[in-house]
């Protein structure tokens, strides 16, 4: 037992690193610094990181961007909608940081399997900070009835959190030092 | 008058009340001697403040036997009970050297909104009132001609509602109000994603960014919805209208041509062209520098200005991209994301759609229908009163009243 599960633990902080470096790639290009991969059956199938300033569209997060790329691949290749959301279900998401209220929605809207992230998301986290959009079973479940998605967090967060520092610190060194670490996901 | 009998209603960031029941809170007060008001009111605020109960005022002034009478907040009561002895050891002192006489009352927990709430309040026990003060236009009140603005773009986006036959979808209108233009217009696309997003822009920018016309906008579009939202017409089908039913597996569609994209409501794709036509016109301004209003909104909240357009620029950002001052698309006229800008769209956004609109720094929202299932504006969340986001806008449902559906049907405009 003792083995298979730091086994999982090992390949949880692998495809986190992944997902770092993700993050790590849109720093080099100015923007927030968050990355994220999805992994379907311990394989990676799509990655992503922020590209909101490069687009001028503040929505295209991290996660926006792997889900994209994924529906972009599987119709190419033909799957059908049933198959998509199948799919999906079978999909794990390593986002280096939580996703934001957006974010978590369209995970749930896209019926993700599970969720491992980096640091918390104190201003915007929909996994439990602000909403807890990934629980079903919250205060809200006799009126939404939507997909809930198991989500882990903490996996390599100072990491992620050192990586907010440099970009803020890169920047602007003249502004004062944020107040959180976390600004966006 | 098509329009008269719509409403413009503010959505405010907590639970409105009716005014007659509004939350309460008990509190222990006594009456005093007014000698002793100055005193008593510096010695309290000293050792039992208010924080919470801000709008509360620490004296009530009251008539009784033809004399003024006043009375004093001593503190909250215990949350278990109402008992003298779970007021604090100073308090009990203050009481004691003073010989006042504790009795329990109640007081309005949240402060008033409308003047209708503080009315009610002040029959509890007096309360402050200050009027919304935010910079956004609308809170206070519409003047007539705005009505009739928003009005107009509300019309135009439930034609596009009902633009694709029986199936209703969500739409979305971004409106700059400063100009009175339409930025971009955008339906769900849930099952119709067209991959290739040039043709996309090229087609909704060659359609909508003329200014409103008229001839569309004064069309009667609410005589194909029931008060709900329901299609007027039994057979148009609401099952495929993204913000309502985010979770749901569109229905298996016969073309093999069509695309299945759970995202693509109307909030997002408008969102992704309002974008994309600020890269067209403003190619060669360097890049947004959203780490500037970031930093910036740390401290202080980004309640929308107009004005406040890339403003904040980095003392470190490197400017050789800007263009020469006397150029006609000067840096301050770029808007800085949808900053200054409103929304219309037919249904209360979900909350993928609500956050990515806090995101893009939307201004003002107006809706038509509530969202019961999924609504994050007010039914199920309420993401504009959710204190920790760096941005906040303004929500307005506009709503159409029974004499309207009455009216356009007797007229019979309807389907």
């Amino acid at each position: 037992m003792g083995s298979i599960e730091s086994e999982d633990s090992c390949s949880t902080s692998a495809f986190m690193e992944l997902a770092i470096q993700e993050a790590k790639n849109a720093l080099e290009r100015l923007e927030v610094p968050v990355g994220c991969v999805i992994v379907e059956n311990k394989k990676v199938i799509a990655s992503g990181s922020n590209r909101t300033n490069e687009t001028r569209n503040a929505t295209r997060h991290a996660e926006m961007e792997a889900i994209d790329s994924l529906l972009q691949q599987w119709q190419q290749d033909g799957l059908s909608q049933s198959d998509l959301a199948k799919r999906f279900s079978k999909c794990v998401l390593y986002v280096t940081c939580e996703p934001c209220i957006m974010c978590a929605a369209a995970l749930s809207y896209v019926g993700i399997k599970e969720v491992y992230y980096g640091c918390a998301n104190d201003k915007f986290g929909g996994c439990g900070s602000i909403l807890s959009l990934h629980n079903t079973s919250s205060e809200y479940s006799n009126l939404v009835e939507g997909k809930g998605y198991k989500c882990t967090g903490g996996i390599l967060a100072s990491e992620a959190v050192s990586l907010f520092q440099t970009f803020y610190e890169r920047g602007n060194p003249k502004a004062p030092k944020p107040h959180r670490t976390v600004v966006q996901s | 008058m098509v329009n008269s009998n719509w409403e413009i209603i503010h959505i405010p960031g907590k639970p409105s009340y009716p005014p007659t029941q509004q939350p309460t809170v008990s509190v222990f007060a006594s009456v005093i001697d007014p000698k002793l008001a100055n005193t008593l009111v510096r010695k309290l605020n000293n050792i039992a403040p208010l924080e919470n109960l801000r709008h509360v005022k620490r004296v009530r002034k009251s008539c009784v036997d033809g004399k003024t009478q006043l009375s004093v907040i001593l503190c909250l009561t215990d949350e278990n009970g109402t008992d003298l002895d779970s007021m604090a050891i100073d308090l009990l002192e203050l009481t004691t050297c003073y010989q006042l006489s504790p009795f329990v009352t109640q007081v309005c927990k949240y402060a008033a909104i409308t003047k209708e709430e503080w009315e009610e309040q002040g029959k509890l026990w007096p309360t402050s009132f200050h009027p919304p003060t935010y910079n956004i236009d609308g809170i206070t009140g519409f003047s007539e001609e705005d009505s009739k603005v928003v009005f107009d773009y509300m019309n135009f986006v439930l034609k596009l509602a009902k633009s694709a036959g029986c199936q209703l979808v969500n739409a979305a209108v971004i409106v700059d109000p400063s100009v009175n233009q339409i930025i971009t217009s955008a339906c769900d696309e849930i099952s119709s994603w067209n991959v290739n997003l040039d043709d996309n822009e090229v087609r909704s920018l060659g359609t909508n960014e003329a200014s409103i016309s008229h001839s569309v906008a004064n069309g009667s579009s609410s005589s194909m919805f029931n008060l709900d939202g329901s299609p007027d017409d039994p057979q148009a089908s609401c099952s495929r209208i993204s913000c309502l039913n985010p979770w749901q597996l569109p229905p298996p569609s016969s073309s093999t041509s069509c695309f299945w994209h759970p995202l693509r409501h109307a909030a997002m794709v408008a969102i992704e062209y309002s974008a994309s036509r600020d890269r067209r016109l403003y190619p060669s301004m360097g890049e947004t520098d959203e780490r500037s209003i970031q930093l910036d909104s740390n401290g202080t909240s980004t309640v929308g200005f107009p004005a406040k357009r890339q403003k904040t620029n980095l003392p470190n950002v490197n400017n050789t991209d800007d263009p020469p001052a006397d150029r006609v698309l000067s840096k301050s006229e770029r808007p800085y994301l949808c900053t200054g800008y409103d929304i219309y769209l037919a249904w209360e956004p979900c909350a993928m759609c609500a956050m990515a609109l806090v995101h893009q720094r939307v201004r003002r929202i107006f809706y038509a229908f509530p969202n019961p299932n999924a609504g994050a504006l007010g039914s199920v969340y309420r993401l504009q009163g959710e204190k920790s986001l760096n941005h906040h806008y303004a929500v307005f449902q506009v709503k159409l009243h029974d004499e309207e559906s009455m009216a356009v049907t007797n007229d019979g405009i309807v389907k």
